[in-house]
């Protein structure tokens, strides 16, 4: 579990996620559901990470949801020891991983739970994971595919 | 378009200071005015302020005003605060280059001040990891040492580069600090060091990393014509080149080679007719040790890969094939963001007028400075010549 965060806002990393603070709260409902979801431009069929309004490729404001894999292999990694910035500090160690997913060109940076540095190798197979927060929002973060 | 020139400057020493962001100016003004005695500060007519952080480090905004008012002068062409992260002193370079170039401003004082170490240092990394894609990077802890720690992670893999070649740098550079007086870190180090120091962000320790660093820096820059009123050794800006491909870091073309600085390199460089090889010295921007590896690749000083066999070699030392980070780069002064541009240029004016030590001293014709922001997605180059 993520700690509950009680930082006021302009300390607070994570992003708001109902319909009254972004046009992208699909994202974060269908995480909700175990979904891992983005926008795909339906004029020039560009897949958009992250999530958008408008396409920066072809100016077009008409998107339509996609899933994405759930499962990717690890490119690059790291484990931060000191300076995690605050309301992370009390979970350091904590190693971060940006992947590939598999079948689609495109990487997706997150925590990765429950590894040290040490145990992680490039091209390790690694699935998403759904961290609900204690006051309703939610993340995504990896883990090493067992 | 007009010849720009600078003309003098001034640092206020780096480091953990016991002091505040208007006192850290007020230093570093009066050590700009004490260099060109012959400059009225009545006739500074514009202002530009590097400052990257001030509202979250020192809960300041509006910093321009408030400096222009503690080094007492009253712009009147042209005063702005530029911000580009660790190139907020470049950026206000470049800025009062255009203005002086376009025929806006004749007299232009272009400042960086940072004050980073506030009471909490927690705070200061959150702004630090809010330089990030707040809400998709930064919400995975994600921030300077750690994104450098990927990138030496990749370069290790991907190339054989040993720990051993990455911890020459920051050897090398507090070599050259040591006998910095304004350095935050005056202290030399060995390889053993490094790679034993405290780890922050695997593979990255502590020895890896610039400072947290309060301090500040001041340059005045005006036209080729007027430089003559204030100096027998003006500073040419011969080239300018800037290029930003990317912000979210799972959105960045490499992670291991900096397209972006290759097109910043060429451009300064082509515009000045020079190549780099050409240069007499480069300050360049070792904000993590690894940076300094991939900037010798991407800038052409040696082939891609070979970046650790290339100060293995005994290249980028004084005396060396081309001399880098003389004043002791980021690693070893220090790093508060918008004053690092400034600084560097600072030592391109003293190693040009012959006012360092000698055990690292270069001087030459030709210098050039460059500085990487955020996750190595913009990058930004001046090159410089030594007039009189």
């Amino acid at each position: 579990m993520m700690a509950k965060i009680e930082l006021p806002y302009l300390l607070d990393f994570c992003p708001l996620q109902t319909e009254d603070f972004t046009r992208i709260h699909a994202f974060f409902d269908n995480l909700k559901e175990g979904r891992l979801t983005t926008t795909k431009c339906k004029k020039c069929g560009e897949i958009l990470w992250q999530p958008r309004t408008v396409c920066p490729h072809c100016n077009a404001d008409e998107m339509e949801w996609i899933d994405l894999p759930q499962e990717g292999k690890l490119f690059a990694f790291t484990e931060v020891i000191y300076g995690a910035p605050l309301g992370m500090e009390q979970d350091a160690p904590f190693s971060i991983g940006l992947v590939e997913l598999d079948d689609l060109p495109m990487s997706v940076l997150a925590r990765i739970d429950d590894v040290h540095f040490e145990d992680l190798e490039v091209g390790q197979e690694m699935k998403l994971k759904i961290v609900n927060l204690e006051d309703g929002r939610v993340w995504f973060r990896w883990e090493p595919k067992k | 378009m007009r010849k720009v020139a600078i003309v003098g400057g001034g640092l206020a020493k780096f480091g953990v200071r016991k002091a505040t962001y208007k006192e850290l100016a007020q230093e570093a003004g009066k050590a700009v005015f004490d260099d060109i005695p012959n400059l009225d500060k009545k006739d500074v007519d514009s202002l530009f302020l590097g400052s990257a952080g001030s509202d979250r480090f020192a809960f300041q905004c509006y910093p321009a005003p408030l400096v222009a008012e503690q080094v007492g002068v009253q712009p009147r062409n042209l005063i702005m605060r530029t911000e580009l992260a660790c190139a907020s002193g470049q950026a206000a370079m470049r800025a009062a280059y255009a203005s002086i170039a376009s025929g806006l401003s004749d007299i232009a004082l272009v400042m960086g001040v940072e004050k980073m170490n506030t009471p909490n240092l927690a705070e200061a990394q959150t702004t630090m990891a809010a330089v990030m894609d707040r809400e998709w990077d930064g919400v995975n802890g994600m921030s300077a040492p750690p994104f450098f720690a990927m990138i030496m992670q990749r370069h290790m893999y991907e190339y054989g580069t040993t720990r051993e070649q990455i911890a020459m740098v920051s050897v090398k550079n507090h070599d050259n600090s040591a006998s910095n007086p304004f350095a935050q870190f005056q202290k030399r180090f060995t390889i053993d060091d490094v790679v034993k120091s405290v780890e922050i962000s695997k593979p990255i320790r502590l020895l890896d990393c610039s400072g947290i660093t309060d301090g500040a820096a001041g340059i005045v820059m005006t036209t080729e014509e007027r430089a003559k009123e204030f100096t027998d050794t003006p500073v040419y800006i011969e080239g300018l080149g800037q290029c930003n491909m990317g912000s979210l870091v799972s959105n960045l073309p490499s992670l291991t080679t900096w397209e972006p600085l290759k097109v910043a390199y060429r451009n300064a460089l082509e515009m000045a007719g020079k190549g780099i090889m050409d240069m007499s010295f480069a300050e360049v921007h070792d904000c993590f040790t690894i940076s300094e590896i991939v900037i010798y690749e991407d800038s052409g000083m040696c082939e891609k890969g070979e970046g650790g066999k290339y100060i293995e070699d005994g290249n980028p030392y004084v005396g060396g094939k081309l001399p880098v980070n003389t004043h002791g780069g980021l690693l070893g002064t220090g790093h508060p963001l918008g004053a690092t541009s400034i600084a560097q240029t600072v030592e391109v004016i003293e190693q040009f007028r012959g006012e360092v030590p000698e055990e690292r001293y270069v001087g030459g014709e030709w210098a050039l400075t460059h500085n990487l922001s955020g996750n190595a997605n913009v990058h930004s180059v001046l090159v410089m010549r030594r007039g009189g």
